[in-house]
């Protein structure tokens, strides 16, 4: 009957509570024609039928913040009891600090549930007291290192009120505990990106980095990704950096295979076509083996990706042969 | 070409599944309360996409027609506002409020675009929508940002709802309520370093967040607005995203509804058929329950309408047999599409 549990076995109904007798029950209305109708339980049409009561009557009060925490454990997701709940908070200038608490357990139950996210920033808005967000998320993503909604929370908490101190070590962490969390290594990004900045200096470190942790694990996607990102503010690009072409040439001749080691020479090969640096090393005959090889063998899921970009470097093949040709003819 | 076993699908079994859905649910899903939209959009789109319309009796059809209408939220009577226009999810706010709290009763981004979805699979010809209220009520809910939130009563902002917004203003054909450039800005931005697209500028690339983003950039014909480099990056990451089925996000547990989301992303992009329809449908199928009908997100685990209708969304976008073809950017079948152009071109005589 009720949704949970034991704890219920005292539940009274709120048509049941002398308290409450001054409230008349507004029923749900779900029109002639209802379809997907939910068997709600006994205990969710009475809180409801008192929450629609209290809506209309536009009543703020102490029985009223009872009433939406019923509520909420019944649907946490009922984005309206949230909003109506804020608004009582509000109008009776309640005490925020142990709102805090009351959402925190809550986010403890239903981590990946839009409307406690949202209240939570909302209430750490009014305090302008962000001082315990690190320690909340953190709390989220060692039950779940990839919870989206805690990641949201921490990167808005940490832009907004300049939390970037301890990030790095954090992320350190996490990145120890698992190599391959994605959600890290974006977190890593955005704190340079936003704190540390990208001089030279730190480009080289993150540089760095991301070829330390590839070493380690060297089919790793994200810091493969990480790595060429962090190229990204590299003047030099993918292509002119000989710690990075020399790293990957390195695994390359010590049988690392792995597809995204090949993708990255490939992409070496592209820009080095396109800023007219093209070598024997890293031109297109070089990009159109490694397609190849990535196709037959290594990365055979995505052949037909593999093919596509072969292709392209066949043409430019076929263009500086064309333009070879042309330079010959010319100078005879 | 020969199936293997388990890889048939289980179709009589799916359309008794929504059937279920569109009837009553058990109060264990007493969650999706102010979502019951949805629910019936996964149903009778999956129902589309099964071409098994025609198997929901006329009289179950216009019942649902009926109750999409009944949760229009209508213009403010006394004043006329009509920021608050939109569809309910359901009838749970569906009282009568005085001025103090009337933005509660108010419609909600996702809910307008299933609910129109519902009804242009159902064959309506929306002569009893307020279109100019409900582009209101878009117009109402664009941030100063470019995105949008879901509804006026206090709701986050993010690209879900940003792309909600976009096929509203595409089914009614007046995009008065959103601000192309604001919104393409937005997805722009929210392109991360690997190239995949983020619910927001700066957070993690994800499959779901790519789509919502590719597919608004189709809808509005900005498409071009994504220089060649971007193009490139887009389809690489997501085909990266196949490991059999397809993740969301690098070094993720592959999910069923991936293969809708990343598929249509891929399609849009014109790049799927460079994925690999073998081990795609391998997977999704490996997810099918073929006794009670219905996909899961991971095999033997429990089904759920959501990941029913994109599974069997995204077999369709693979040419998979016995399937409608779907329209990757509104997610509705071919059919559903082609009756909207036909509102569309009498709207235009009319107009």
């Amino acid at each position: 009957m009720s949704e949970s549990g034991e704890s219920d076995i005292e539940w009274i109904f709120y048509k049941d509570r002398p308290e409450w007798r001054d409230v008349i029950p507004v029923p749900e209305n779900d029109g002639p024609n209802p379809v997907v109708v939910i068997a709600h339980s006994e205990k969710f049409e009475d809180v409801y039928d008192y929450f629609r009561a209290v809506l209309q009557n536009n009543e703020k009060s102490e029985r009223v913040l009872q009433l939406t925490k019923d509520a909420v454990e019944l649907n946490a997701a009922n984005y309206t009891v949230w909003q109506y709940r804020r608004e009582i908070l509000k109008a009776l200038g309640t005490d925020l600090r142990p709102e805090l608490d009351y959402v925190e357990s809550v986010i403890k139950q239903t981590p990946k549930n839009y409307q406690v996210w949202h209240h939570r920033r909302v209430l750490v808005e009014w305090l302008r007291d962000p001082s315990q967000e690190l320690e909340l998320t953190c709390d989220a993503l060692l039950q779940d290192p990839k919870n989206y909604h805690a990641w949201q929370h921490r990167q808005w908490a940490i832009k907004t009120f300049g939390l970037y101190d301890k990030e790095m070590q954090f992320v350190e962490n996490l990145l120890k505990e698992d190599v391959r969390n994605n959600s890290a290594w974006n977190q890593r990004y955005f704190i340079v990106n936003n704190h540390l900045g990208w001089s030279d200096l730190n480009v080289q470190r993150e540089i760095c980095f991301a070829m330390e942790k590839i070493k380690f694990v060297k089919n790793n996607e994200s810091a493969w990704n990480y790595l060429r990102g962090v190229l990204l503010h590299d003047k030099r690009g993918i292509s002119g950096n000989a710690v990075v072409t020399s790293f990957c040439e390195e695994l390359y001749k010590n049988k690392c295979r792995s597809p995204h080691l090949l993708s990255f020479i490939i992409d070496i090969c592209d820009e080095a076509i396109k800023k007219g640096e093209s070598s024997s090393f890293h031109g297109p005959d070089r990009a159109i083996e490694l397609c190849q090889a990535l196709c037959t063998k290594y990365d055979k899921i995505r052949c037909k990706y593999w093919n596509y970009i072969s292709e392209k470097f066949k043409k430019v093949k076929r263009e500086q042969e064309e333009q070879k040709k042309q330079d010959e003819a010319d100078e005879k | 070409m020969s199936y293997e076993e388990g890889t048939h699908l289980a179709h009589r079994q799916h359309v008794k599944y929504f059937m279920r859905f569109l009837n009553i649910l058990p109060s264990s899903l007493s969650s999706h309360d102010t979502t019951r939209v949805t629910i019936a959009y996964f149903s009778v789109s999956g129902l589309d996409v099964l071409g098994s319309i025609t198997s929901v009796s006329l009289e179950l059809r216009s019942r649902i027609i009926e109750w999409i209408y009944f949760l229009q939220v209508h213009p403010n009577k006394s004043n006329g506002d009509m920021s608050s226009c939109g569809f309910q999810g359901s009838s749970t706010i569906n009282i009568d409020l005085d001025e103090a709290n009337s933005h509660y009763k108010c419609g909600h981004l996702a809910m307008t675009y299933t609910g129109l979805c519902i009804l242009l699979a159902l064959g309506d010809d929306l002569s009893r929508i307020n279109r100019k209220a409900l582009v209101a009520g878009v117009k109402a809910l664009q941030t100063p940002e470019g995105n949008f939130s879901a509804t006026l009563s206090g709701c986050e902002s993010d690209m879900r709802f940003v792309y909600c917004a976009a096929c509203i203003s595409y089914i009614l054909d007046d995009w008065s309520g959103f601000n192309i450039p604001k919104a393409t800005e937005y997805i722009l931005k929210s392109i991360n370093y690997d190239f995949g697209i983020a619910q927001c500028p700066e957070l993690e690339s994800h499959g779901g967040t790519t789509y919502c983003a590719l597919a608004t950039l189709s809808l509005t014909k900005q498409l071009d607005k994504l220089s060649e480099e971007q193009v490139e990056g887009l389809k690489r990451w997501l085909l990266f995203r196949q490991v059999d089925g397809f993740q969301g996000r690098p070094n993720k547990s592959v999910d069923t509804c991936y293969s809708f989301w990343v598929g249509a992303s891929l399609k849009i992009l014109d790049a799927l058929h460079m994925s690999n329809y073998g081990n795609n449908k391998k997977y999704v199928y490996e997810t099918q329950d073929c006794v009670v009908g219905g996909f899961s997100k991971w095999p033997d685990t429990c089904t759920d309408p959501m990941h029913t209708y994109l599974g069997l969304a995204g077999l369709s976008l693979i040419g998979e047999n016995g399937l409608l073809e779907i329209v990757p950017t509104l997610n509705i079948t071919n059919r559903a599409f082609e009756h909207l152009k036909a509102i569309h071109r009498n709207w235009a005589n009319e107009s």
